[in-house]
This record gives C-alpha cells, structure tokens and sequence, in this order.
C-alpha cells in the first residue's frame, strides 16, 4: 500500500500499516517555522514537534526544569543519530503523524502542538491506548525516547536523588 | 587482531578453518577454544568494538551502543521488550552476572524428552569447569550485598521464602552498579575481557562491524559466509567473504535463525520456532528511606522458593532484585505526564523486584524487513499467564516484607499503586494480559533447539545442523526448552562442548 498525504490516506496507514517504516513516505508534508535550529538527525520543525510531545511526557512542575529548557532535545537528536538507521527512519513521519493526526484521531482542527495541554494529553492517551499496535509501539517510541533523553540530563538529576556517574572510571576526566 | 571496520575500508576475502559468527557467550567460547589448538578463525561480530575506556555510566550514551535496537527491540504487537547486545562481547557486557550450570532436573529434562543422551552432568562437567575458571566465577559473599539486595533477602526470610546468595563473574568489583552499560573498571569478567582476549592472543581474527547477511552451502556441506560492513555508525561500507568449511552461527536466538531462514539452506519448519523468552515482569518499590539501588552489584541475591525443577522441569518462576538508572527506571513506569514524574522525584527511594517465568509458551522469529530488525511473535499461554500474575503477588509480599511502603505494578496504560495492607489478590484478578502489563525478556531462546530427531529440531547434540555438514549452531537458540535459570552459563559451555567436538573433527 502506498500511503498518501490525505486524510483518507492518515486513516488507511492508521490502521492498516504493517511497519513504521511505511510511514517515512510522509516526509513529504509541508514543513511549520521553527526557532529551534536543526539537529543532526531531525529537522528545526521536526525537533518542534518532539519537543511539543515530550513536554507532556515529562512535566515536572516546578521542581525541576522543563524538557525544552535542557539539553534534552539534543540528547534526542544524538540518540537517533547513533541508532541504526532502519530503525530511526520512521521517526520523523511519526512525528508529523501525531502533529496533523489530531485531525483524523481526535476530529480536533488544531494541531498538536498548537492544542491545549489537555487536549494533547488526551491525543497522546489515545495514542497509548490505541487498539492499533503500531500506534501503541509509535507512542512508546516517543515517549521512552522522552523520557532516556531527559532524565540523562545532569540538571534534572537532583530533583529524583540520583547521584549521577562515578568519576574514578576509566576514560573519566 | 582485533580490528573494527569501517564504511571506507575496502573488500575482505578471507579463508579460514572455521568462521564464527557472533562474539557473544557462544562466539567468543567458541572462537577461543578453536583458535587455542592452533586453527585459523575468523569472528564476524555485527556490532562496534567497545571498551571499558567507551563505558561513559551514561543511559543515553550507552543504551544505543549496547544494545539491539537501541534497546527498544519488542515483539511484533509490542507487548515485550527484549534487551540483547550487540557489540563485541554480546549480551554478556551488559548482563548482571548471575553465574548458575544449568540444573540437573533441565538436563535430565533434555536427555528424556529430547534424546540428548550425552548431556549429563558428568559429560558437562569439563566444560563447566572450563568456563568457570575463564570467567573466574566465585560465591558472592554476604558483605557485598548492596541495600537492595539485603532488603529483599531480609523480606524473603521474614516469609519463610527459600533464597540465596549467588555467584557472580566479577573480579575486583568495586561495587559502583553500572554493570548494565558495561562495566568501566574490567571487573565483570564478559567475554570481552576474557575469551575474546584468549582468541585475539591464539591468532583469531576478530572483525567488528562485520554483519554477516547469508550462508551458503554446497552438497550439503557449509562453504562461505557473506555479509557486509555496516559501520558504527550505520554507514554501509565493503561486502565480505569468509570460506570456511565449519561455520559457527552464534548470534542469538533472535538473529542467528534469521541469519539462517534468510539464506535459505536449513528447511527445516522447527528453525525460528519454539521460542521462549522468560518473560518478567518488574514491580517497583518505594522505601521511606532512600536505598539508591543502584549503587552496588545490582544482583546477589535469588528467591527460588517457586520454582522446583525436580517436582516440575517445565514450569515455575524465580524472583530476582533488579535496580535501574533513570532513563530504565522512568521507561519501566508506565504512563506520562505528572504522576510519572512524580514516581520518579522518588527515584532513590525505588528498588526493584521481578517476577521471571521459566515459560512453557512459544513463539517464533521471522525475517523481518531488513537484518537489523527481524520479527519476533510471542503468545502467553493461560496457564503461564496465571503463574506470573502468582509471581507478581509474592513480589509485592516480598517488597512489603522488606520494608516498601508502597509497590507500582506496572499494568498499561495506568500503574496500579499498592499501599501496605491492600489486598494483594487483586492482582491474581486482573492477571496479565499481553499488552496490558510491561514485560521484558533478557533471555530469548530455544529457536533452533538440540535434539536427536530433525522433526522436532534444528541441531544434534553436539549443535550441527541436520540439514547441514559443518554448519553449527552455539548460542541460546539450541536450548532444547526454557532453561528457568540464567543462561549465561550454560551458553558458554555448551558452545565450549561444541568447540571440542569441531576440533576433535579438524584433527
């Protein structure tokens, strides 16, 4: 099946798409102005996008800085760059997916990252809870690439206890 | 010569007694031994070559490194994660250490149902000692159990829990619990620091990056291995060709019968199937004080009061501690959003306890759409199903025990929370249902399992191919069943077995 751009085409790759991978063909959609600059890995909107998602990923409140005020982004964009790229090139479709996916999934004419914070957390929801597996895995391979990427910044560390990499390893400074 | 390839490099053509493919608990035993009497062995290992010196104790540096898929390998519909290396040394520069022979009550299990006569004790015994002695096994004493291993030990006592201090291949472990992402001080004696220095030392030749994408064979008989050079950083780089007319596939049980399905010279319908994970699921305790789990060695200590493999060789569960950084640790627990973080604010106050199933459910492996990704299918059967919803119970008993206030199971998409006092049976109520609860599996095996018929296996006792001369197999995939303990041991000598067979062969 050859995804298409439409709507009809979000549906049919909903739900009947045998591999993220399919999804790559989506790179096609236009892309939104960024401030951010582009990554290794990713393009400036594309790392919008991401950081749009995992800032309800991960909200710490007050108690420790958010996912786009670190280093977090990067850390992502770094991570992708080292994995092989079969399995990251789906990402960037994946991300445009959930951004005009509010559309199909959620009848909502906002997109992701121009939604409410309830509403992209309802979104989100509905991507983890989706009896489509290949939402389900989509979902868990942004939110767990969230999650490694922020808690790998050493500002956060003090606010969940952790005490960080020992220094008396080799190859340490 | 140990020599990591790049996209630059150009074409190898290379002849050898025998070409081993993988470098992990088979590969390297197997490469080492063989190198050792004096013959030619080429290694082809898929993924870099890393060292101690590359081992930053950082989740975001060293997952994608380590580990398949970056460590986000699952099966098919995404209900199990499946945590494998890839990179000189395997599996075993990340594995925790647990050091266990495979247990009499599997071997005898294997010898009356699968026709291995000759895997005895007694006959295993030379290769136990082998790999003990290169790996350095020892006892883990009482002292050097970290807080969460005490904790735990102290509440499986307080139940009347059978349990115990293992052994473990570490030497001069200063106990600083990064032994997930590979351990910085050369103190985890893996194969990295062991077999694969043995075989560099005899003369092998070790290529890393060196993906190996087909076999072929000629009148039955094995005669060369082709693949590719796919850089560390995934650039793809010159072809390779290694004639040999003995080829060790040791690249696990979810690449080594995709690697051979692909090539096409092993029709037999057992290759890929029979797959067993030892799927675990990890619950999740919070103390009032903190325990910083994950300083330490992360596991000493085992609950193995449920599982009795003299009574019942094919089912039961163990317990096991298990501790995490922060990037695994928020991954574990489910959902997002401030209730996750909030878990997580009490990261150092967390220590783990996982249920770990000795599973009687299959699945299988096929290729999937490329080599770096093959497809791995798994169903739970019922009766599985029930005895880790059993297992999740005593672990929350267990944790409670040891002095956890409060235990997260980690049911998708919402956690269940668990207070002191709760009634624990809500657990055997829900149960577990693929897809509903986050589960692992560090052991994915038996997908070309030994045995003494070809119409119920892949390999013969010795792990050669029935279809084809020469071609063997040495990893996890010949275990003829679930081995219900850690496999680390039992891989490295059942490939050392395998090694002294081809040789009394080549001679």
């Amino acid at each position: 099946m050859e995804p298409k751009t439409t709507r009809r085409g979000f549906l049919a790759l909903a739900g009947a798409t045998a591999s993220l991978a399919a999804l790559s063909q989506l790179r096609a959609l236009p892309a939104q102005a960024s401030a951010l600059p582009a990554g290794s890995f990713f393009s400036a909107d594309e790392l919008a996008i991401f950081g749009s998602v995992a800032e309800r990923i991960v909200v710490p409140g007050d108690a420790a800085p958010r996912f786009t005020q670190t280093r977090a982004l990067e850390t992502v964009d770094r991570m992708c760059t080292a994995l092989s790229p079969p399995l990251t090139e789906p990402l960037p479709a994946l991300l445009r997916l959930v951004e005009y996916g509010t559309f199909v999934f959620d009848f909502r004419f906002a997109r992701f990252s121009r939604s409410s914070a309830e509403q992209q957390d309802a979104s989100l929801r509905g991507w983890m809870e989706s009896r489509f597996a290949l939402r389900r895995l989509g979902f868990y391979a942004l939110r767990n690439l969230s999650l490694l990427a922020y808690y790998a910044q050493d500002e956060v560390w003090p606010a969940i206890g952790y005490a960080g990499p020992l220094q008396d390893r080799k190859g340490a400074a | 010569m140990i020599r990591e390839l790049t996209a630059r490099d150009g074409d190898l053509v290379l002849d050898a007694d025998v070409c081993v493919i993988g470098s992990g608990a088979g590969g390297a035993v197997v490469a080492a031994e063989i190198a050792a009497a004096g013959h030619r062995v080429v290694v082809l290992e898929q993924g870099p070559h890393w060292t101690s010196s590359d081992f930053t104790q950082r989740e975001d540096e060293m997952l994608p490194k380590l580990f398949e898929e970056g460590g986000m390998r699952q099966t098919a519909d995404g209900s199990v994660l499946v945590l494998q290396g890839r990179n000189i040394g395997g599996s075993t520069v990340h594995n925790l250490c647990y050091a266990f022979r495979t247990p009499d009550p599997i071997l005898a299990l294997w010898r009356e149902e699968h026709g291995l006569e000759e895997l005895t004790p007694q006959a295993m015994e030379p290769s136990f000692a082998r790999v003990e002695r290169q790996l350095k096994i020892k006892q883990i004493h009482e002292a050097e159990l970290n807080v969460l291993n005490r904790k735990i030990r102290d509440g499986a006592r307080a139940l009347g829990y059978s349990g115990f201090v293992t052994r473990h291949n570490r030497e001069g472990c200063i106990g600083a619990g990064y032994c997930l992402l590979g351990c910085s001080y050369d103190a985890k004696q893996s194969m990295l620091v062991t077999y694969i220095p043995k075989a560099d030392a005899a003369g092998a030749q070790i290529y890393a990056c060196a993906r190996a994408s087909r076999i072929e064979a000629s009148g039955g008989r094995a005669q060369r291995v082709l693949g590719q050079v796919i850089d560390r950083h995934g650039e793809e780089g010159a072809s390779i060709e290694v004639r040999a007319n003995t080829i060790v596939v040791s690249a696990g049980a979810v690449a080594t019968p995709d690697l051979l399905l692909r090539s096409g010279i092993v029709p037999n319908p057992q290759l890929g199937a029979n797959l067993h994970l030892h799927p675990s699921v990890l619950l999740a305790g919070f103390w009032e004080e903190p325990i910083h789990a994950y300083r330490g060695i992360p596991q000493s200590y085992y609950i193995d009061e449920f599982i009795d493999l003299e009574k019942n060789p094919h089912a039961g569960y163990v317990l096991m501690p298990i501790s995490g950084f922060p990037g695994l640790s928020a991954v574990n627990l489910p959902g997002f959003g401030s209730d996750h973080f909030a878990s997580m604010q009490r990261f150092a106050h967390m220590g783990g306890l996982l249920v770990l199933l000795h599973d009687r459910s299959q699945g299988h492996v096929a290729p999937g759409s490329d080599l770096a990704r093959p497809e791995l299918h798994y169903a739970l059967r019922a009766d599985d199903a029930a005895l880790l919803a059993e297992g999740m119970v005593h672990c929350a008993k267990v944790l409670f025990a040891a002095g956890a206030r409060q235990v997260v199971v980690p049911y998708l998409p919402e956690a269940l929370l668990l207070e002191r006092g709760d009634d624990l049976a809500i657990l055997t109520r829900r149960g577990v249902e693929l897809g509903k609860i986050a589960l692992a599996s560090t052991h994915p095996q038996s997908t070309c399992r030994m045995g003494d018929d070809p119409k119920h296996a892949v390999v013969d006792a010795f792990g050669e191919c029935f279809d084809v001369s020469g071609l063997f197999v040495a990893d996890m995939s010949v275990f003829p069943t679930s081995l219900g303990a850690p496999p680390q041991v039992t891989t490295a000598a059942l490939a050392d077995r395998t090694a002294h067979h081809i040789l009394s062969r080549l001679s």
